[in-house]
């Protein structure tokens, strides 16, 4: 009986165990299955169709194209593959350009033949109506089946999820706009982190260190939303006025925010890493005559150099997958980002941001949680090259 | 600089009532110790007794230490190396040292003895490169090293490590060199290869070595202390302390009867 | 072999650089405390104005412009709760079982790298993940349930490693000991090591409160609400929650200027969350461990 109840107990441990490796499962599987409709989602807005002259030899268009030939960027059949033909964009409201309202009928009932009619009669059109106003008898090409490519999403230069007739689903701006963003903030810690690291592993005494730790302990603690607010209301006017800028809400405001709240993890790590360093190691060096200085720079820091690279992969790790601070800061513009000093958007800030409005099982909410996959892959990444980071140290 | 212009009789190591405190704990007891020079002295005592204590207060290792505290004073060849004009870096330079576990650094063999060079500021390749093989050749190295100079040290076996943290030692040319159980982790050869090595440097340097081999402090030294609970109780020419020592203690310990 | 030569010019170049990359170190150190006294001082003097006693028990008005943030302050009690209920139990069962059961072998291993990876999971994916299990699949809505769930699963990992870390601090000669009485292993963990292990435990719990109390991505799609002044009457009901709102209040608020004042006490009242998890933890870790010595 007792045996029975110890087995019992253990066997519920070992399921609590588990969970952690189970939630990671599921997170894999409900991530991917949410954005897994991605790619067989229509280019164009749903309950919508796009229609050609059917002599008209183009008979696939993808997101981007449509997004251009709507935008006026694409004039020519010429640019998408087709015939030396100017493009003609109709959308509904453009009919009465066409017909009269008489000839649409009094409850519009005569759109769908109209709307069929024109197709016919114009070599260069592109039609973009609702479903419902094409006739059985459409005489022309729809393109109404066609779906997004994952060249669409991944090699995508724009997101702009309520783009008409076509939202874009382009990772690139929010990936380079995450990548840029945490890049400044590791370039403004590490070299902080790294001294404080070293300050306290092998410089300062332990009066000064019992004092420091529990400072960055409680910067750590800080909770994101409050860095995100300070932020907001220290940190960006000071950059709008330093810089003389349109706006504060830059990628640069974003770096310096995560540069901070990265900073305890580095510390940390980099610590560790410096304080395992055996002591004989250094007691070596300075019996050579060495400084203590020279002891920390050609000893200690070569030694724990995993154990540093590792804080400083964690460091980024922390500043991309951190939401709310660089939400309220970085200004949020999807765009390509140039410089530091110009708003940026990045993929935690852009689901966080956009999901509330993304309505479930569409287009915008599978990208949102594609870009979740990606995010997610990202630091599966960072925490496996940690891992081997670490167990890859001295052999001896 | 070498000491033939200063006085014939100057002593290379003269540690007057020295008394040594781990926070609390009285580790050394009024240590009187005096060491000529090409002279090499083993301690010897039983475990805790304080010999690798005293070894660390000739080249201020214990200073690393948080809440230590040293009296008395210690001099090197006529310098108090507890006076407050000392810079420990450049005493360290004078007084090298090698510990109980060969230390080498995580660098190749050749940086491994170049290191006490570079950080004394000396950038003068062929310089070093002479004084790296001049040094690998003291520690009687260099025959099984000279291929594999670029090599990790990490590379070599323990008894080559050793000689290694000997030749790097050995580099910045010190005066005195201490010795804490050099041999105790290393197999009979190897050992053996030391107390050979030991031998041939006592002629350029002043040795100081602690050791628990009854053997080999009486292969090696000339004089000999015997430490007991932070104690000297005895010290005087090997000789006299292997054969017919004054005190009781000395004997029981010398003949395995206790430590 | 011959000295080196006079470099006395040498050591004092030696100890100045040293003296020069010391000092820098230690302004950088100081300007780390320079940063968290900024930033405290800064929410601290402009927020204690909007701190009354109506502010802390009372429900906001007029667009979040005036009254108080008592619905956020309930709503995240309840989150911490909550998701507490959930983590503590599992996360020390399982570090129970890495250290005491599966000691050294591959599960554990296992176990330790898979809480790792969980650990570096951004918190907004835990917020995609909890919407789609609990609030979609599970239906449970957007309710206090799912998003205590969602915060518990991310604490789970900080609460593990506190308990190995507190388990594998105790010396294995008090196992042994009771061990060799003829105690079983579980009664041996129960009786022994828990009790000892206890202090430390609590301190990592803590820690992680402090943690939970101060998330927001993750309850943005499970549980928050953007105005709610009606408390919460079971777990399948939104609430409001002191870090969403703060958000809303500074970034999308109906006026956020007029708002001003209650984020800057909204964001004391969360940085005081955080300064007494952190005294509190401090504390109990001083007084355990002088507890300990002295016995
Ligand atoms: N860092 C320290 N802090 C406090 N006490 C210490 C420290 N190092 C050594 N001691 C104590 O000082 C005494 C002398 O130690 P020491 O290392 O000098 O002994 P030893 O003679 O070298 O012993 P062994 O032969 O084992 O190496 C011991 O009782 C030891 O416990
Ligand atoms: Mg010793």
């Amino acid at each position: 009986m007792k045996r029975f109840f110890e087995k019992l107990v253990e066997g519920a441990l070992l399921i609590s165990g588990s969970i952690t490796s189970i939630t990671i499962l599921l997170i894999v599987i409900f991530l991917f299955k949410e954005a897994s409709g991605l790619f067989n989602s229509p280019v164009i807005e749903d309950g919508y169709v796009l229609a050609f002259n059917k002599d008209n030899p183009v008979k696939k268009l993808s997101s981007y194209q449509i997004k251009q030939i709507f935008d006026g960027a694409i004039t020519n059949w010429d640019e998408v593959g087709g015939k030396e033909e100017p493009i003609e964009v109709v959308r509904l409201s453009d009919l009465t350009k066409y017909y009269t309202e008489a000839e649409l009928g009094a409850n519009f009932e005569n759109i769908p033949a109209k709307a069929s009619e024109l197709t016919a009669k114009h070599p260069g059109i592109i039609l973009f109506l609702p479903n419902s106003y094409i006739a059985k008898n459409f005489d022309g090409t729809l393109l109404k089946h066609e779906t997004l490519r994952p060249g669409d999403f991944f090699g995508g230069k724009e997101w702009y999820p309520t783009a008409s007739p076509s939202p874009q689903y382009g990772l690139l701006p929010l990936l380079l706009g995450t990548l840029w963003v945490s890049l400044g903030a590791i370039l403004l810690s590490l070299p902080f982190g790294i001294a404080v690291a070293v300050y306290l592993a092998e410089i300062s005494t332990m009066r000064v260190r019992n004092f420091l730790k529990p400072v960055i302990e409680l910067l750590a603690g800080i909770p994101s939303v409050v860095y995100g607010f300070f932020g907001l209301v220290v940190i960006v006017p000071f950059l709008q006025k330093t810089f003389q800028l349109p706006v504060g809400e830059t990628g640069l405001a974003g770096s310096i925010v995560l540069a901070i709240m990265a900073l305890p993890t580095i510390i940390t790590v980099a610590e560790d890493a410096m304080r395992n360093v055996p002591r004989a190691m250094k007691e070596a060096s300075l019996a050579l005559g060495a400084t203590q200085w020279q002891t920390i720079y050609r000893v200690v820091i070569p030694y724990a150099k995993s154990g540093i690279t590792s804080a400083a992969v964690l460091g980024i790790g922390r500043a991309i997958g951190e939401t709310m601070a660089v939400l309220m800061v970085t200004g949020n513009a999807a765009v390509i980002p140039h410089t530091l000093l110009e708003p940026v958007r990045t993929i935690p800030a852009t689901i966080a941001a956009e999901l509330g409005e993304a309505s479930a099982g569409g287009g915008h909410y599978q990208a949102l949680f594609a870009l979740g996959c990606i995010l997610f892959i990202i630091t599966m990444i960072i925490s496996i090259s940690v891992e081997f980071i670490s167990s890859k140290k001295y052999s001896k | 600089m070498t000491s033939d212009i200063r006085h014939k009789k100057m002593l290379t190591i003269d540690a007057k009532n020295v008394d040594f405190y781990y926070s609390e704990f009285h580790a050394l007891k009024n240590i009187n110790i005096e060491v000529e020079k090409n002279k090499v002295v083993a301690l010897i005592g039983p475990s805790g007794c304080g010999k690798s204590t005293f070894l660390r207060l000739l080249n201020r290792m214990n200073d690393l230490i948080d809440g230590t505290r040293m009296t008395g004073s210690v001099l090197i060849e006529g310098k108090d190396i507890y006076a407050p004009n000392i810079h420990v870096d450049e005493l360290r330079k004078e007084v090298g040292m090698v510990f109980q576990k060969p230390n080498p650094f995580p660098k190749s063999i050749f940086e491994n003895v170049a290191y006490g060079l570079r950080v004394n500021g000396i950038k003068d390749k062929t310089f070093i490169e002479e004084r790296v093989i001049e040094s690998i050749k003291s520690a009687a190295l260099w025959n099984e090293v000279k291929d594999k100079l670029n090599k990790s040290a990490f590379a070599l076996s323990g008894g080559q490590q050793q000689r290694l943290c000997i030749a790097r030692a050995l580099a910045i040319s010190p005066k005195v060199l201490l010795m804490d159980e050099p041999a105790s982790a290393l197999d009979p050869i190897s050992t053996s290869k030391i107390e050979e090595l030991i031998y041939e440097l006592k002629k350029d340097y002043t040795i100081m070595i602690v050791t628990h081999n009854m053997q080999q402090a009486s292969r090696v030294s000339d004089k000999t202390a015997y430490f007991y609970l932070g104690e000297m109780i005895e010290y005087d020419d090997t000789i006299k302390i292997f054969t017919n020592p004054t005190e009781l203690s000395t004997q029981n310990y010398i003949t395995g009867r206790f430590g | 072999m011959t000295p080196i030569i006079n470099t006395g010019n040498i050591d004092r170049k030696k100890r100045i650089s040293q003296g020069v990359a010391f000092t820098i170190f230690k302004l950088m150190s100081y300007s780390v405390v320079a940063m968290l006294i900024l930033i405290l001082g800064f929410i601290v003097s402009k927020g204690i104005g909007a701190i009354s006693w109506d502010f802390l028990t009372k429900a906001p008005e007029e667009g979040m412009t005036k009254g108080g943030i008592f619905p956020a302050i309930v709503g995240t009690l309840c989150l911490v709760a909550g998701s507490s209920l959930f983590s503590f139990p599992i996360g020390i069962m399982s570090g129970i079982y890495m250290n005491e059961y599966a000691t050294g072998n591959k599960v554990a291993t296992f176990i330790r790298i898979m809480t790792n990876n969980l650990s570096g999971v951004p918190s907004v994916v835990f917020g995609l993940f909890g919407m789609s299990l609990f609030v979609n699949t599970m239906k449970f809505g957007d309710s206090i349930l799912a998003g205590s769930l969602t915060l518990g699963l991310l604490s789970l990992p900080l609460v593990i490693r506190t308990t190995e870390e507190s388990l594998k601090a105790i010396d294995n000669s008090y196992r042994e000991g009771s061990l060799a009485l003829g105690a079983t292993k579980l009664q041996t963990i129960q009786k022994v090591v828990l009790p000892m292990a206890f202090p430390n435990i609590i301190t990592g719990l803590i820690l992680s409160i402090g943690r939970v109390s101060g998330e927001t991505a993750p309850i943005l799609f499970t549980v928050a609400a953007y105005f709610l002044p009606k408390l919460p009457t079971s777990i399948f009901d939104q609430v409001m929650a002191l870090p969403y709102h703060l958000y809303v209040i500074s970034t999308s608020g109906t006026d956020i200027e007029a708002s001003r004042g209650i984020a800057y006490g909204t964001a004391l009242v969360l940085i005081v969350i955080v300064l007494i998890v952190n005294l509190l933890a401090n504390f109990l870790r001083n007084y355990f461990s002088k507890k300990v010595k002295t016995n």
